[in-house]
């Protein structure tokens, strides 16, 4: 049973890393293109727009209607590789149609692409175990596996359609009801995730939640994720530079690199120190993450790209309480830390 | 021992390489030889072709998700672990090979 579920893990994470791209190439351009047209109550103004702004929105888009469909045809792909893609785009472009509940405009989404990106994977791993005379083998992989996968996953998809996206439209509703204290919550629960294995499954499940919500149109928990995901090589290396008699010369060094890489928004710039010494720094890295994650959501920071870190302020809603956000987490950690490495036996101080 | 390794994690941007880099400075110090492939955010580098994975004693996989071009490991023998395990504790990667 384990081995199923790490085994569907591995998939999913497959769709997930070729999908990631789309969303930061969508959500980037268009939050670009907003930038250039007046705000209005009823949201950005393109009735003006210059025409190029007007393509540039067009284009992010269209990189964003792709999300579902390239989420579940690689999650096929990494099942049954080649033959699981037919199956996988069309059912996943199925999903992203647009659906009508409650009078709104919805669709099944990254939820919807997920379970028939699976389905499309075990359905075509099936049909590729028929055995068939050798004179029709040639016709398997180019007629007969892609119809007899796409017909019925699509039509599974049509079916679920609906339901789906009803289920999406109440998760959306659920997240954007949150009250400030349910908020605090979940700020905390995403920030102690990002921190707890820099990098690793279970920082990319918040990251991906936050991901898949910018195709949304959620862009709050992104925000809370980016600020999350900066802090603890930005803490680590802050720390280093504080008290630099806690830390040998070669943490120093990686000190350095940590900070260069919490700028740009990777995580994985603290494993050097959690590598080393995991029961003092895991625990003070997710206390940083938790604090900037908090801030930032309560201060209302939107971040329309799937990454963190400083490199994406441009692309920042509520900039200031953003910044404020990362320097206060940062500041909780390389202070925590340095006075846990104080107080502490300095014999296993690594 | 003379060994080939594929490393890839989901993001592509950070463990792949971490993960390469470990496998490399592991092998010289057990002295192994050893050629990484990275499969990250940029597609496949430092490509291992067929006669370099037939000359390999093992392949070890350092992946997170499903890899590309997996047929020319399918008659290798193969050593498969979590990406975080090239990071954590190589030289038991190498052990499992003996």
């Amino acid at each position: 049973m384990k081995a199923l579920l790490q085994k569907h893990k591995q998939y999913l994470l497959t769709g997930v890393s070729h999908v990631i791209p789309f969303i930061a190439c969508g959500g980037i351009l268009i939050a670009l293109s907003i930038t250039f047209v007046p705000m209005t109550a009823t949201g950005p103004d393109f009735s003006k727009a210059p025409a190029l702004v007007k393509k540039m929105l067009t284009i992010g888009t269209t990189a964003f209607q792709l999300f579902p469909a390239v989420l579940a045809g690689f999650i096929a792909f990494g099942m049954a590789s080649r033959p699981g893609l037919v199956p996988g785009f069309v059912g996943g472009f199925i999903a992203g149609m647009p659906q009508i509940v409650d009078g709104k405009s919805a669709s099944a989404g990254f939820l919807g692409a997920i379970i028939i990106g699976m389905v499309a994977g075990h359905v075509t791993n099936l049909l590729k175990k028929l055995k068939v005379p050798t004179m029709f083998r040639p016709i398997m992989p180019i007629i007969v596996i892609p119809i007899l996968s796409a017909l019925p996953v699509g039509l599974l998809m049509l079916t679920l359609n609906i339901p789906i996206a009803t289920i999406m439209v109440d998760m959306m509703k659920f997240l954007e009801g949150l009250q400030s204290g349910s908020q605090i919550v979940l700020a905390m629960v995403l920030g102690a995730m990002i921190a707890f294995d820099m990098g690793g499954p279970v920082n990319k499940a918040a990251f991906f939640f936050g991901a898949a919500m910018i195709q949304q149109g959620n862009y709050a928990i992104m925000g809370a994720c980016a600020a999350a995901i900066c802090t603890p090589p930005l803490g680590l290396g802050l720390a280093t530079l504080i008290g630099r008699k806690s830390w040998t010369e070669e943490q120093r060094e990686s000190g350095l690199a940590a900070l260069g890489m919490g700028l740009v928004g990777v995580t994985e710039g603290a494993i050097p120190f959690a590598a080393g010494d995991p029961l003092r720094v895991i625990p003070t890295i997710m206390l940083g993450s938790m604090v900037s994650a908090t801030i930032a959501m309560l201060g209302g920071v939107g971040d329309h790209a799937p990454h963190g870190g400083p490199i994406v302020l441009p692309v920042i809603d509520h900039r200031l309480i953003y910044v404020v956000a990362i320097i206060t987490g940062s500041l909780v950690t390389a202070i925590t830390i340095n006075l846990i490495k104080k107080n502490s036996n300095p014999a296993t101080t690594k | 021992m003379n060994f080939v390794a594929v490393t890839a994690c989901p993001t592509g941007i950070a463990h792949t390489y971490m993960a390469a880099a470990q496998l490399e400075k592991t092998a010289k110090k057990l002295g192994h030889t050893i050629k990484v492939e990275t499969q990250g955010a940029m597609g496949i580098q430092n490509e291992l072709t067929q006669a370099e994975v037939d000359a390999a004693d093992a392949v070890i996989l350092a992946t997170d998700i499903a890899i590309e071009q997996e047929e020319r490991f399918a008659n290798a023998r193969k050593i498969q672990v979590p990406v975080q395990a090239a990071l954590k504790d190589p030289e038991a990667i190498f052990a499992q090979a003996k």
